[in-house]
């Protein structure tokens, strides 16, 4: 076992041993100096690699925060004091009100729907050399390509009704070509059940009723999401939006 | 003995916790500054913009994920890091900065320079380990990649249709060969 000491390591952190194999790992780690090392760079290693691939809603958020006040501090005029005529005055007067306007309404920005439906990303595991119509479906949903996807997911779709994944990714497909109402319904349907996708489809529905500027219901659906959930954070820097 | 966490750890704590007022309570204090540095070495409010940005996220990626805790007082160390984050952009852009060294910065505290050194270093190190990365096998690259997201474990192997102990075993042969590629690097 002491042979590869960076894969005992990494079985080690990762809890792929026993019990008695974790204990002598540990043993060891009092005396080894070199296995210190191994655990000290793997901690180092991992931490580095999920702060580039973890998807980081409260990094997200605060990326939001500094771009406003990135518009506020670095690029708006700085204030110059000057002696107006009362003329203009009146004038500086109704141009403030419009850009403090301009701020609240902020078109730049995007819509809260663009700002707030990522795309997701339909990861579809490998099961052998040949691409099946599942990684067909993926690539197609993947390259935003709906319409085309949303067929090659129906399909999938009726050969396996049970499959919570396919189900949840043809019901963003239906949302995303105007089916909305359709692709509801599968997504309600889903967040009933308890599959891995609970959340994501009842996010996936307030999106769609954000679509159609529903805050009312979009934000019903956003309250369903609980703390925990991969949404959740998203959800509620949209519901303090809204 | 371990160095006093500094009282000015309250920034990060608000980066970390994107706490508006005072993550502009930071802006106040500093935007100024960066902003009147680059205007002067050659570059523009949007560029400034842009570094102090990405500094203020650096640093937020450096407290959640490597538990960076602040030794010395908050704005000289976000200063020096946008300042050095602007050197390196003029020299990619093959552009010789009027300051030419950190001359100005010589009031600056030794724990300052060497917490920006940290939060350089490791950034490039990040850098380097998602290289390796890349060199593995894609079935490695989305065991590692799922697992990373944040999300349930559990959550991930079901994602994956695996099993947890599947995962488990997969995911640690997986890093095992990403640890040994790194290694190879530093050989």
């Amino acid at each position: 076992m002491t042979e590869d000491k960076i894969l005992w390591t990494a079985q080690y952190v990762e809890g792929d041993l026993d019990e008695a194999q974790r204990l002598e790992f540990e043993n060891f780690l009092t005396e080894d100096e070199e296995l210190k090392q191994y655990l000290a760079d793997y901690y180092d290693i991992h931490s580095s690699l999920e702060m580039e691939l973890a998807v980081d809603s409260q990094r997200s958020a605060l990326v939001d925060t500094l771009q406003t006040l990135n518009i506020q501090h670095f690029t708006a005029e700085q204030p110059k004091v000057v002696k107006l005529s009362s003329y203009l005055r009146w004038v500086s007067g109704v141009a403030a009100v419009l850009v403090i306007g301009m701020f609240i309404w902020a078109p730049w920005k995007g819509n809260l729907y663009e700002q707030f439906s990522t795309a997701p990303q339909m990861n579809v595991a490998e099961r052998g050399a040949e691409v099946s119509d599942l990684d067909k479906a993926a690539a197609l949903f993947n390259a935003h390509k709906y319409h085309e996807a949303k067929i090659a997911l129906a399909k999938l779709k009726s050969a396996d009704p049970e499959n919570a994944m396919v189900a949840y990714f043809y019901g963003v497909s239906l949302i995303e070509t105007n089916e909305a109402a359709k692709g509801r319904l599968l997504l309600e349907d889903l967040f009933k059940g308890k599959s891995v996708y609970k959340y994501d489809a009842a996010y996936a529905v307030a999106m769609s009723y954000l679509k159609e500027d529903k805050k009312a219901d979009t934000k019903f659906w956003l309250e369903k999401i609980p703390d925990g959930a991969v949404q959740y954070e998203k959800a509620q820097v949209l519901l303090k939006k809204l | 003995m371990a160095k006093k966490v500094h009282e000015d750890q309250r920034y990060v704590t608000a980066l970390l916790n994107n706490n508006v007022a005072l993550v502009n309570e930071i802006y106040k204090k500093c935007a100024a500054k960066v902003k009147s540095f680059v205007l002067f070495n050659n570059g523009s409010a949007d560029d400034a913009a842009d570094i102090f940005q990405e500094a203020l996220v650096d640093i937020y990626n450096q407290a959640k994920y490597k538990n960076l805790e602040l030794t010395c007082p908050f704005e000289p160390f976000l200063l020096l890091v946008c300042k050095r984050k602007w050197l390196n952009e003029l020299k990619k852009r093959s552009i010789s900065p009027v300051t030419k060294n950190e001359d100005d910065l010589l009031h600056i505290g030794e724990d300052t320079f060497e917490q920006a050194e940290i939060l350089e270093t490791q950034k490039k190190q990040s850098a380097l380990f998602l290289k390796a990365f890349e060199k593995l096998g894609e079935r490695c690259k989305e065991i590692i990649t799922w697992s990373m997201k944040g999300e349930a474990q559990e959550k991930v192997a079901e994602a994956l249709g695996v099993t947890y102990g599947y995962l488990r075993k997969k995911k640690s042969e997986c890093m095992a060969s990403l640890v040994k590629l790194i290694d190879k690097k530093n050989d």
